[in-house]
């Protein structure tokens, strides 16, 4: 399963999205994500993804704007990840 | 002064998450104390409490309730059932003029818990985000805002055991005052987590688990024992009662009076003569006299100290009349909901008005000498024709309340 079909169905499970919305190009605004539930949203994303988002609020928000955004900060993060930097 | 109606009662306890499973639970004298069940409780010594049984998956979504704790869940629950029952007190009212005073003593106490869990126990660094948003103290009060656009004054009041019943008394008084002419009033509390039942286990003043589980809070009982921690919410819409009358509301009751005096002696010994100045100035307020008193909701913990107390206060404020006065405590059956107890128990106290039904006091197994009032022991009965009942709500801390009711 790809970062964004683990995303889309962490989101309609956890947070009552409709799967339909999840678009990869559909923003955080139109899907009712405000900062407020970002939060839990990347509380959530750490703990799926095994990631530490380390980045201030206003620098994510600046970064992601969109659900394919997210999905692409993710894989960088998890790309990142001293494990995953081991050979 | 504009008079005060109470329009709305809603409510989430031991005994039924409605006022009429509540009051119907009350009059059975149905017990809704018993053994607490579950891993997390095992090494309580007393393990004996009066949990609601709410199910908040059946009343909000799943992402919502991740950002309510238990106590606000109650809350929500109950001021939604009051206004509905209100017949539409917010119906062109101008929601600037319509406010919240909600009472709690320990306020979101399961997310605290978790959250030293997680931090202590489990010795992870992974607190929830909500954390602060559910633990804190103004979140139910808040929420209720939130939820029915109520821009008026939003007031959380914290005075332990009578925290709710100030809240009524005060937000009785905005409307009184001409400040606001709706307002949603009552208590919240959900203190039945591990570490704030180890907490008060600390304080040597929980009942032990009685052979009879239902039976272990014996309030005015020679062989009480201690009280009884339970769960749960009131709310009350408080209305202009001109207001009210004019749009035809169902007025369950007015609110004639409210007292406050503090003891300012002893972190938690009551005095006789702080409960009776509360009373006193309850009944100066609402401008009645003992005659028209027909049923006392006491206080009535069920602990050494209070109940004896508290009825060396009730005859001091009522003299001779004191012994013909009904007075009884319902703690008996829904146990001590600290925060919320003032609410719950000024919802039995009205609807013993509007149903003209007295609520027992049960398991007063043992009479004694100190305790010589009519307590309405085991038996529910018919109210009489005095059209006036009070509501005692006396606090750790010294903070006693005091609620008068009065038929319409």
């Amino acid at each position: 399963m790809s970062t964004l079909e683990r995303l889309q169905s962490m989101l309609a499970r956890d947070f009552d999205l409709q799967p339909a919305a999840l678009l990869p190009e559909a923003t955080l605004e139109s899907l009712d994500i405000d900062s407020l539930r970002m939060i839990e949203i990347l509380f959530t994303v750490e703990e799926t993804f095994g990631i530490t988002v380390g980045a201030e609020p206003a620098e994510i928000r600046a970064r992601v704007r969109t659900l394919g955004e997210l999905a692409a900060y993710v894989d960088e993060l998890v790309a990142a990840r001293p494990e995953a930097a081991a050979p | 002064m504009r008079r005060v109606a109470v329009t709305g009662l809603g409510v989430v306890s031991p005994l039924g998450n409605d006022p009429a499973s509540f009051f119907d639970s009350l009059v059975a004298g149905r017990s809704g104390v018993r053994r607490l069940e579950g891993r997390s409780f095992e090494r309580l010594g007393v393990r004996v409490g009066a949990p609601a049984s709410f199910d908040a998956a059946a009343f909000f979504p799943a992402a919502r309730v991740r950002m309510l704790d238990r106590v606000s869940q109650f809350a929500l629950y109950a001021a939604a059932q009051a206004l509905a029952a209100s017949g539409g007190a917010l119906d062109g009212c101008d929601r600037r003029r319509a406010g919240v005073f909600l009472g709690t003593g320990m306020g979101g106490s399961e997310t605290t818990d978790d959250g030293y869990h997680i931090l202590y126990a489990e010795h992870s660094d992974r607190v929830k985000p909500y954390s602060v948003l559910m633990a804190m103290n103004n979140a139910a009060a808040s929420w209720i805002a939130l939820d029915h656009r109520l821009e008026g004054p939003n007031l959380t009041y914290s005075t332990a055991c009578s925290s709710s019943a100030v809240a009524i008394g005060e937000a009785a008084r905005r409307i009184a005052h001409g400040e606001t002419d709706v307002m949603l009033a009552g208590g919240a509390e959900a203190p039945l987590t591990f570490g704030t039942l180890k907490a008060w286990e600390a304080l040597r003043t929980l009942a032990p688990e009685d052979a009879d589980a239902g039976a272990s809070c014996r309030p005015f009982s020679k062989d009480r024992a201690g009280l009884v921690l339970g769960e749960g919410a009131a709310v009350v819409v408080l209305e202009d009662w001109e207001r009210a009358r004019a749009r035809g509301a169902p007025v369950l009751a007015e609110l004639t009076g409210y007292g406050l005096f503090t003891d300012a002696g002893h972190i938690t010994r009551p005095s006789v003569e702080g409960q009776a100045e509360a009373m006193r100035r309850a009944l100066a307020h609402a401008g009645c006299g003992a005659a028209d008193v027909g049923y006392i909701n006491a206080h009535g913990t069920g602990t050494l100290a209070n109940d004896g107390v508290e009825t060396a206060a009730i005859k001091e404020v009522f003299g001779e009349r004191a012994r013909a006065i009904p007075v009884s405590s319902t703690k008996s059956m829904h146990a001590h909901l600290l925060g919320a107890a003032g609410a719950v128990e000024f919802v039995a106290t009205v609807l013993a008005l509007s149903r003209r039904t007295l609520p027992p006091t049960m398991h007063l197994r043992v009479a004694d000498p100190e305790c010589d009032l009519d307590y309405v022991p085991g038996v529910a009965r018919t109210a009489g024709e005095a059209p006036v009942a009070l509501s005692n709500s006396f606090a750790f801390g010294g903070t006693n309340a005091v609620l008068v009711a009065r038929r319409p």
